[in-house]
């Protein structure tokens, strides 16, 4: 072969474009062609002042309202996937010339589907695991328990409620979309186009959350959350989620309100500013892992509306009789945890909690940055020096990998595994796996399947900047596990030490809620919060259907603000049926029963689900007799509502919430209301300073 | 429920990486930067349609080639199709460097572009998918229809002539006047 300088192939070769023999050749013919090799450097010069120059100044994107179109035909394709009767000119977002299709593109993109289905290794797996998912369990009742539970005093024997009923809209979970750069995005004071505006009102659906969509500059990043909408009763009578113990959220905000900004809106997640907060409701008294409490007042935001409150508390486990744990720190040491509120924070906070360990405990450490490491063997509880020591020596560098390192901590906990005790794997990060396991989705898988292996997941958050809160939390998510935000050496106090049994002691898991209300009664319904926990009617009685667990001594709230027959409700109504004529009411809806609350969870090491159930009757309670928690719950709620600008929030304002909050104070003998006053005054402090 | 997240995640991650080097593409065709966003949004709206295992090591490309196609289609369809060489150079304005940047420029570098743009339509066009686009020769012979070689004498071609004018010009890369 010979090669001028004029040879198309020494250029190609110099751009890196020969492989193989003919890159070979080309090498070989170099080593003594001098005018060869000055050509292939002058070449490679120029592409890099040319790639320099081309890709040089500002990187043109996609306007807001182009990537909300995006989103939205993503939500949308959710939607159609699942109700594949709708009718595709049901698409709002799409510009007119999107619907003639170019024949030259879809027949490249036929012939690249036809290469790619060649090559194509296999994303197999997860599509089995898909399919699995989508597998419908046949409904198992199983454990049957209709006993009453915590019922007021004055309420009547509840009827078993009629089963088959008819849900022409049914309620959809929401999409919990991954990691969606997205914090500039929170359309503070409007700017919502119209588009949207009809999106949102046409499928005001919980699973358009996706839909809040973003523009792409800071790295921190919170999933869209679209605000619950109303729900009319007779389409909707069923109301299904899964609890959710996470109080990260709460931590967030105070964050930023400390810093003197109003936090994104997404990073407001109610039920998790709710369930921050210890409330005193009552203790199971059986053998029950809780009991639940139910309190009905008017909203304070609506005063049309009722507010009904659902209070779980869990029983409590002391430090002393808490079963033997195995726990495995699993310690982000990348290069970004270097600031002080990070991995100094996380010794700091991982210290305190070693201080409770005892002689039946054992600790092992595991880091990961660049890639894992364990740095202390399965080491007893009792032996704190050697674990403070390992402790002390963590140091920050490199890139995170972070799926080698979930990998390396659950196989320590499973070697060390304690039947019946706390086996739980503890991941202290600010959420920034830049490296190995891809794509959050993968991640997600892996931490699905270990979580299989009974060890238990606690995530504890660090930092701010690069904090990916959406990852994290749906770590935790798929983990069995809880989260926690800790910004604060206090906030690990309260976290490891003071709830340090709710944090590591599961007492029941997969804990779901489902609420049946009464067409007689209500209109309709919006459960506060918990957009992220929705689930389908069906995965109620569908024990494979993982849900949130809840640990010792842990309370739970959830709010439902319900529209009472005969007040007209803001939600848009529904065309009657052509084929089909409403139900008849059963004999139950003429009792004054306002709803049935449903309650499954299992034992923490148990498979199948047991049933708790009570119908509950509204007194018709004002709001001054509600109790002090009643209040405070409403307060937190309200408060959230505010800063997500929640098109729910009423009569709700910082003024107001300040009021509910102080009214609700109560004892609060660690001062966490207290702090919640404070913030609600900072809130209104810097929103009347950007005004 | 889960494909759908995995699902977006993927297009949002071709989004982020790919809508700059897109609309740049496609400003090249339609001449504005308007008509090239719209362009590139339709082109992930299409995504939204397609199957990530479907696609897998082809989004690149796939990308590329629906984009150029819907922006040769929307100039078609406006009758605004004028040869490529008569488009102007997209966007000066957006692409303008802040004051600060421009100073630390050298002379030559801005004699490239502008050499660039005296190119043939077909060479700048591959010039650009190369050096701007990241894209192989293969890739570009898939998105452009022409064959891997036609490809490559283009880029060798459009090569040699910004080398030989910069250096007529007095302003070559090497700086070693006529060696070559």
């Amino acid at each position: 072969m010979n090669l001028n300088s004029d040879d198309p192939k020494l250029t190609a070769y110099a751009l890196g474009e020969l492989e193989g023999k003919e890159r070979t050749e080309v090498e070989t013919l170099l080593a003594d062609n001098p005018k060869a090799r000055q050509w292939v450097e002058e070449v490679r010069k120029t592409a890099t002042q040319l790639e320099g120059e081309l890709c040089r100044g500002e990187v043109p994107q996609l306007n807001s309202e182009q990537v909300g179109a995006i989103e939205a035909e993503l939500a949308l394709r959710e939607q159609e996937a699942k109700e594949p009767k709708w009718q595709p000119a049901e698409s709002p977002q799409r510009k007119p010339f999107l619907w003639r299709p170019l024949i030259e593109a879809l027949a490249v993109v036929a012939i690249l589907a036809t290469i790619a289905a060649m090559f194509l290794p296999a994303l197999a797996k997860s599509k089995r695991k898909a399919q699995k998912m989508a597998q419908r369990e046949e409904l198992r009742a199983q454990n049957e328990d209709l006993n009453q539970l915590a019922p007021p005093p004055s309420l009547p024997v509840p009827q078993p409620a009629p089963q088959s009923v008819y849900e022409p809209n049914r309620q959809r979970p929401a999409s919990r979309p991954t990691s969606l750069d997205g914090d500039d995005a929170f359309r503070r004071g409007g700017g919502v186009s119209e588009q949207e505006e009809t999106f949102r009102r046409r499928y005001a659906t919980p699973s358009a959350s996706a839909f809040n969509a973003s523009s792409r500059f800071s790295t921190e990043s919170y999933s869209p959350i679209a605000d619950n909408g109303f729900l009319a009763v007779p389409d909707n009578p069923l109301s299904t989620f899964s609890i959710d113990v996470d109080t990260a959220s709460y931590s967030m905000v105070r964050r930023f309100l400390n810093q003197r900004q109003l936090p994104p809106r997404d990073a407001v997640r109610i039920e998790e500013m709710v369930n921050y907060f210890p409330y005193n409701y009552r203790r199971p008294t059986d053998r029950r892992p809780f009991a639940a409490n139910v309190e009905i007042a008017s909203c304070p935001w609506n005063e049309k509306h009722r507010l009904v409150r659902i209070g779980l508390k869990g029983r409590e486990v002391a430090n002393d009789k808490r079963p033997p744990g195995n726990l495995v720190f699993l310690v982000d040491v990348s290069g970004s945890m270097q600031a002080r509120n990070k991995l100094p924070l996380v010794k700091q906070s991982l210290r305190l909690l070693v201080q409770q360990l005892t002689e039946s405990d054992r600790v092992s450490l595991v880091v990961y940055a660049g890639k894992a490491g364990e740095v202390l063997p399965s080491t007893s509880g009792n032996d704190k020096r050697r674990i403070l020591d390992a402790l002390d020596r963590l140091e920050a560098g490199g890139s995170t990998h972070g799926s080698q390192g979930i990998q390396l901590a659950y196989r320590i906990a499973t070697e060390n595994f304690i039947p019946g005790g706390v086996n739980r794997v503890i991941l202290c990060t600010d959420g920034d796996f830049n490296v190995g396991v891809t794509s959050p989705g993968e991640l997600l898988r892996l931490i699905e399947d270990k979580a299989k292996s009974g060890v238990l997941l606690t995530v504890l958050g660090f930092g701010m900047g690069n904090y990916k809160d959406s990852t994290v939390e749906m770590l935790a998510d798929k983990g069995n596990g809880n989260y926690a935000y800790i910004d604060t050496i206090a906030e690990g106090q309260k976290v490891l030490v003071d709830q340090m049994s709710g944090t590591l002691v599961t007492i029941a898991k997969d804990v779901k809620i489902q609420v049946e209300f009464n067409p007689a009664q209500a209109s309709a319904y919006r459960l506060v919060g918990y957009e992220n926990r929705l689930l389908n009617k069906e995965d109620f009685n569908n024990d494979q259907k993982d849900a949130g667990d809840i640990g010792a001594g842990h309370t739970v709230t959830a709010l439902y603000e319900v529209v009472p027959v005969g007040v007209s409700p803001d939600a848009p109504g529904v065309d009657p049926l052509k084929y089909q004529r409403p139900m008849p009411l059963s004999r139950a809806a003429e009792s004054d029963e306002l709803l049935t609350l449903k309650l499954r969870y299992k034992e923490p090491d148990g498979e199948t689900s047991k049933l708790m159930t009570a119908a509950v009757t509204d007194a018709g309670r004002r709001y001054a007799q509600a109790s002090q928690d009643f209040k405070f719950a409403s307060a937190v709620a309200a408060f959230g509502m505010v800063l997500r600008d929640s098109p729910y929030k009423g009569t709700a304002s910082f003024d107001s919430v300040w009021e509910l909050a102080r009214e609700g104070q109560g004892r609060d003998a660690e001062g966490y209301r207290e702090e919640f006053l404070k913030l609600v005054e900072s809130a209104k402090a810097i929103q009347g300073r950007s005004r | 429920m889960e494909n759908f997240e995995a699902k977006a995640e993927w297009v949002r991650t071709a989004l982020r990486e790919y809508e700059g080097p897109l609309i740049r593409y496609a400003a090249q065709i339609t001449g504005d930067l308007d008509r090239a966003r719209d362009v590139v949004q339709d082109t992930f709206l299409r995504l939204c349609a397609e199957s990530p295992t479907r696609l897998n090591s082809h989004l690149k490309e796939w990308l590329f080639t629906v984009c150029r196609n819907r922006a040769l289609d929307v100039m078609r369809k406006e009758h605004r199709m004028k040869p490529m060489d008569q488009v102007e150079l997209e966007a000066s304005v957006s692409r303008e460097p802040s004051p600060a940047a421009q100073a630390e420029q050298n002379e030559s570098t801005r004699q490239a572009i502008r050499l660039l743009e005296s190119l043939p339509a077909n060479q700048k066009e591959v010039v650009r998918l190369k050096f701007q686009g990241g894209l192989s020769y293969k890739e570009i012979s898939r998105v452009t229809n022409l064959s891997v070689s036609n490809v490559g004498f283009l880029i060798h071609t459009a090569i040699k002539t910004l080398r030989e004018q910069m250096q007529d010009e007095g302003l070559g890369l090497t700086g070693k006047r006529g060696e070559l």
